[in-house]
């Protein structure tokens, strides 16, 4: 019997060791809370602060976010700042973890629109304008609508420290000077154009969209913005007077529809990674690609200075007899840092603090150098950054910004766009995707 | 001198520890994930009890049923595809010669590789552009055979059936070698006396010998296939248009894209309940076959 004891008692040790760990991973979530505890009292000799972002990569943007955050760090020895730096695909899911358990950061990383909305409602967050109100040529150094998807209620919930247009249209101008092509400001120049690259062996729109998201954040967000005008949209995301089974939204898949059916994207182009439909255009096999700041991003990365310097920048062409302005990108007006609610007194001044360290007027002038858009006017020196975020640059400045789908739709209502582009490439019927997209919203609006 | 008895106890008690760790670790999260199936969850925040709506809704869902008739396409393909298959290597290459031992290792090998690996892989081998099938059927003036393989859904279904049947077979082939050289060498020269050689041996003898091994294996194919997620997810993630959308990554989608836990939690518990259903079936079917 002695025999049965020592594995009675190994067992349950095995038991209490599983248990165990498991608490100890929860230990580890509640060190970000661990600073609210430590500002209560007035006599504590050094100020706690956490803050979480998702600059974990090797890029030169995160390596300069994280500069920005280490360069406050060691100026301000009296404030004791835990740095979380969370990889960009978990991010989200973390922070809403957290959030459940209500052992939030104090300050932290926020796309505007939806995900900013979601915390927003969740009453976890806290207006920063006074900070604003303390630094006017800051404040007034921003874009027109850059606070837009941070302010509820005419309070500004976080300062954008970048931007990120998703929607160029990238062209290659040998291809279109080699066939004698336009470059389209119409939708039957871009008609005509899809006809002559297509004649001739070219592929007219290099796409990859196999992680659906590609042709709803570059191509539908800003070809429907052109037949419908942004205020429709963001009526038919809150289903308050608008559907999306409205005619005008109809109509604009059927332009989409008519691209796939007129052949402007590869073959198999939902098969493919959106990086590989880059390389397909840079390498000169495409005539256009439509992208984000990512496209540029990684272009500059891996194309030679030749094929850089075929590259020309524009925007969508415009679609006889839409409401919404031709001369628009989609974009998201940047993400910014929140706070928590919870944060006050010594502990509020010196995350205030750190957010004007790591988003104020010197810190977009060095997060632009970082061949990052932001959404603040700096004076970027050529020689520091590549000729192609220069032209990116005089693009974005002189257009306007319409709202990127993904950032205003419910997760569900997004998926529905993205699955529903696809049956459209497919040869599906645009009434029934737009049907299937309102019941989506709806339901998820609904709750 | 341990006895009988006490032996089973040490048994039992030996096997405990991993028991606990099991039930822990797979029994008690099925039931758990049963029974977050009747919430409104969105994975943090309040729950809402809705009793069996998130079932109902699964079971009114054209794309669960699409995924069902996509899942039952590879479970056909695994059965027709990789049992046959596997058998007859095992016939063929059950000598322990070098040669034989190498086209084992050879057929084994993909099951070595990490199936992330095997997805991207086949990917590349059915890119539209420069992949190796259509590149092949190109150059064998095929030209109009060549088409967007994961994208085009007419054939997607079956393109993507292809990588899994060669990930796995090695694993079976090793369990029919096993099987067939487990053939008492008595029954061999027992055969050779009764003039019971070639086909004739192959179907009277080894393949009742190894019956069970096949109905083991057939399980296992099932079970496998049903749970079938990874190539695909990285092949095509289940579109285009949910054109090949399985089971596991419809649940996937719902619990991690759109938030729907509740939702999600609902799929794979009838993942769970029409596996069962499918296994005993084929139990029930093949016992049949024995009798």
């Amino acid at each position: 019997m002695k025999f049965k004891k020592a594995w009675v008692l190994s067992a349950s040790a095995l038991a209490a060791l599983v248990l165990l760990s498991a608490c100890g991973s929860g230990n580890g979530n509640n060190g970000g809370g661990s600073a609210d505890t430590g500002s209560a009292p007035a006599d504590e000799p050094k100020v706690e602060l956490s803050i979480w972002h998702n600059f974990s990569g090797d890029d030169l943007r995160a390596q300069t976010m994280r500069g920005l955050i280490e360069q406050y760090v060691a100026a301000h020895p009296e404030v004791k700042v835990d740095v979380q730096a969370i990889p960009p695909d978990g991010y989200k899911q973390r922070l809403k973890t957290v959030a459940a358990a209500n052992e939030m950061p104090d300050l932290f990383l926020s796309n505007p629109g939806s995900m900013i909305a979601e915390f927003y409602n969740g009453d976890l967050l806290q207006p920063i304008g006074d900070l604003l109100e303390q630094y006017p040529e800051w404040r007034d150094g921003f874009l027109p609508g850059a606070f837009e998807g941070h302010t509820f209620d005419g309070e500004i919930y976080a300062a954008p420290v970048n931007l990120s247009p998703s929607s160029i249209m990238y062209y290659n101008h040998s291809l279109f000077e080699q066939y004698d092509v336009k470059v389209p400001t119409t939708w039957d120049e871009l008609m005509t154009a899809i006809e002559t690259f297509n004649a001739n062996g070219i592929t007219p729109i290099s796409m990859g969209n196999k992680a659906a998201w590609v042709a709803q954040s570059t191509i539908i967000g800003t070809l429907a913005d052109r037949v419908t005008g942004s205020e429709w949209f963001l009526s038919a995301v809150e289903q308050d007077g608008a559907a999306f089974t409205d005619p005008q939204f109809v109509e604009a898949l059927g332009y989409f529809k008519q691209l796939a059916d007129a052949e402007a994207f590869q073959d198999g182009a939902n098969s493919i990674d959106n990086t590989q439909a880059e390389q397909y255009f840079i390498q000169g096999n495409a005539a256009m690609t439509l992208g984000g700041t990512w496209t540029l991003t990684n272009l500059a990365a891996t194309a030679s200075e030749e094929a850089l310097e075929q590259v020309g920048v524009t925007v969508f062409p415009a679609i006889p007899g839409g409401a919404g302005d031709p001369n628009t990108i989609t974009a998201s007006t940047g993400q910014g840092f929140a706070m928590n609610k919870d944060v006050t007194g010594a502990q509020r001044e010196a995350a205030l603090d750190l957010i004007y360290t790591i988003s104020g007027p010197e810190a977009q002038q060095q997060i632009a150098q970082s061949n990052t858009l932001v959404n603040y006017q700096v004076e970027v020196d050529p020689a520091k950054v590549t000729p192609l975020f220069n032209k990116t640059y005089e693009l974005v400045t002189s257009v306007g910004f319409t709202p990127i789908y993904d950032a205003y739709l419910s997760s569900a209502g997004t998926e529905a766009v993205n699955n529903g582009l696809q049956e459209l490439m497919l040869g599906g019927d645009p009434e029934t995707v737009a049907q299937k997209i309102q019941n989506a919203q709806a339901e998820a609006v609904g709750n | 001198m341990i006895t009988s008895m006490r032996s089973g106890r040490f048994v039992a008690l030996a096997l405990l520890p991993s028991l606990l760790l099991y039930c822990f670790f797979v029994i008690v999260p099925v039931f758990w994930s049963a029974y977050y199936g009747f919430f409104e969850w969105s994975g943090v925040g309040a729950t809402k009890g809705i009793g069996l709506q998130n079932y109902a809704e699964a079971l009114q869902d054209p794309v669960f049923w699409r995924a069902l008739k996509n899942n039952l396409i590879i479970v056909a393909a695994s059965i027709f595809g990789q049992v046959p298959i596997a058998l007859v290597l095992a016939i063929l290459l059950n000598k322990n010669s070098l040669f034989h031992r190498f086209v084992r290792s050879a057929v084994f090998m993909p099951m070595v590789l990490s199936t992330v690996v095997v997805g991207l892989i086949w990917g590349y081998i059915y890119h539209p552009q420069f992949g190796l099938v259509n590149f092949v059927l190109e150059a064998v003036g095929l030209d109009n055979w060549t088409r967007g393989w994961l994208s085009d859904p007419d054939v997607n279904m079956y393109a993507v059936a292809v990588p899994i049947i060669w990930n796995f077979i090695g694993p079976y082939l090793i369990m029919f070698v096993a099987a067939i050289q487990n053939i008492p060498s008595e029954i061999d020269d027992a055969c050779l006396i009764d003039g019971a050689i070639g086909r004739k041996k192959l179907l009277l003898v080894t393949l009742p010998m190894i019956w069970n091994m096949i109905k083991v294996v057939i399980v296992l194919c099932i079970a496998g296939s049903l749970k079938a997620f990874d190539q695909v997810f990285v092949m095509t993630g289940g579109g285009p248009a949910q054109s090949t959308e399985l089971l596991a990554t419809y649940m996937y989608n719902n619990t991690f894209n759109i938030y729907r836990y509740g939702y999600g939690s609902a799929v794979s518990t009838l993942i769970v309940i029409i596996s069962m259903l499918m296994i005993g079936v084929s139990q029930v079917l093949m016992r049949g076959k024995e009798s």
